[in-house]
């Protein structure tokens, strides 16, 4: 009940931005936090207060579960706890990137029509 | 160098800014987060001077995190207070009924006080022992063992109560087994597994030691309830077995 109702209502920004960073594959905490960077051309900003809050409440949602803990051979040799997406934190992800579109799909009709009727 | 001396500071004030987290959060986090404070202060120290600006934001950033998790354990505290509060009270209403039915049950109302401390007692040990493990036959065996400790102790009590016979007080050293092994087994699967099954073997004793002398009816009784407690106890042991072997320690 409590994964169904996470993936169905609207998601925060960090969880989207966490969402969409382990789309492509299990990441570690420093890995999710650049590849977040990364897809919000440096505009989303988080540090591990809210990366590690989200993740913890997305964990007990049951979006995302830690996959394995090892070295990352382009960092240093310590080990990391990685983290993946679950299928209901694809699910929630899907959901959610329907709703934009969505969205979009709606403005820009009615941008659409409004500029017609400027236009007249 | 300098750098990496200032580094190792921030890294050990990071590391005591974490322990102000809830500790459930604590326990799943601080690792990951310590490691990434270290990774951005590396990135960051090998990009450009400032390293303080980062160190007081992420800081900053943390401390917000700090209290937003400490305000939803506490919330999430205050709940299952109240839970089990009411549970208590629900479990309250059972002698409450009955001595409304029940000729001779003449409870003042401190009988109730002291009974409903009780029964929350036993409802927060088992919250607190249960809700640190996830593994179901862990759950249940705190729950069996607590459910059976409490009967014997109030059977044992009304029994003590009703014939005036301080030789009942033998069966308190069935709870003393208990009390001891659970805290020298750590609250361990395995060692609580040890424990529940000395408490069936002592109180197995016990009844094999009491004196032949009561009427059929009562012997009967009184040995129907040593086997349902010993099975019991028993039982919890086996479920905690069951939790040891699964990976609980």
């Amino acid at each position: 009940m409590a994964k169904k109702s996470a993936a169905q209502a609207p998601l925060t920004p960090a969880v989207l931005h966490i969402l969409l960073a382990l789309s492509t594959g299990e990441r570690h905490g420093y890995g999710i936090m650049k590849q977040v960077q990364a897809d919000s051309q440096g505009k989303a900003k988080m540090g591990p207060g809210t990366l590690y809050g989200s993740m913890g409440r997305m964990m007990e949602a049951g979006l995302i579960r830690e996959s394995d803990k090892r070295v990352d051979p382009e960092m240093d040799d310590e080990r990391r706890i990685y983290y993946e997406l679950t299928g209901a934190g694809r699910a929630a992800l899907e959901a959610e990137l329907k709703r934009y579109r969505n969205v979009v799909a709606v403005a820009k009709a009615r941008l659409a029509k409004g500029s017609l009727a400027h236009g007249h | 160098m300098a750098t990496n001396a200032a580094e190792r500071r921030y890294r050990t004030w990071y590391a005591i800014l974490l322990r102000l987290y809830p500790r459930p959060f604590r326990e799943r986090f601080s690792e990951g987060m310590a490691q990434t404070f270290h990774d951005l202060c590396r990135e960051h120290g090998h990009a450009k001077p400032g390293l303080r600006g980062l160190v007081l934001w992420i800081f900053f950033e943390t401390s917000v995190g700090i209290v937003k998790e400490n305000t939803v354990h506490m919330s999430q505290l205050v709940k299952t207070i109240l839970r089990v509060a009411l549970g208590a009270l629900a479990v309250l209403m059972v002698p409450l009924v009955a001595s409304r039915v029940v000729k001779g049950w003449n409870w003042s109302a401190g009988s109730f006080v002291f009974v409903y401390v009780l029964f929350f007692a036993t409802g927060m040990v088992y919250v607190v022992i249960a809700r640190k493990m996830g593994v179901w036959s862990y759950k249940a065996a705190v729950g069996v063992a607590l459910v059976t400790g409490f009967g014997l102790a109030w059977s044992n009590m009304v029994h003590v109560a009703d014939s005036g016979n301080p030789a009942n007080l033998v069966y308190y050293s069935v709870l003393a087994v208990g009390v001891v092994g659970a805290l020298l087994a750590r609250l361990e699967a395995r060692g609580l597994a040890r424990t529940l099954f000395a408490m069936a073997v002592t109180l197995a004793l016990i009844a094999l030691m009491l004196p032949s002398g009561a009427p059929p009816y009562l012997a009967r009784n009184m040995a129907i309830g040593h086997v349902v407690f010993v099975a019991l106890f028993t039982a919890s042991g086996l479920l905690f077995r069951h939790a040891s072997l699964v990976g609980v320690k």
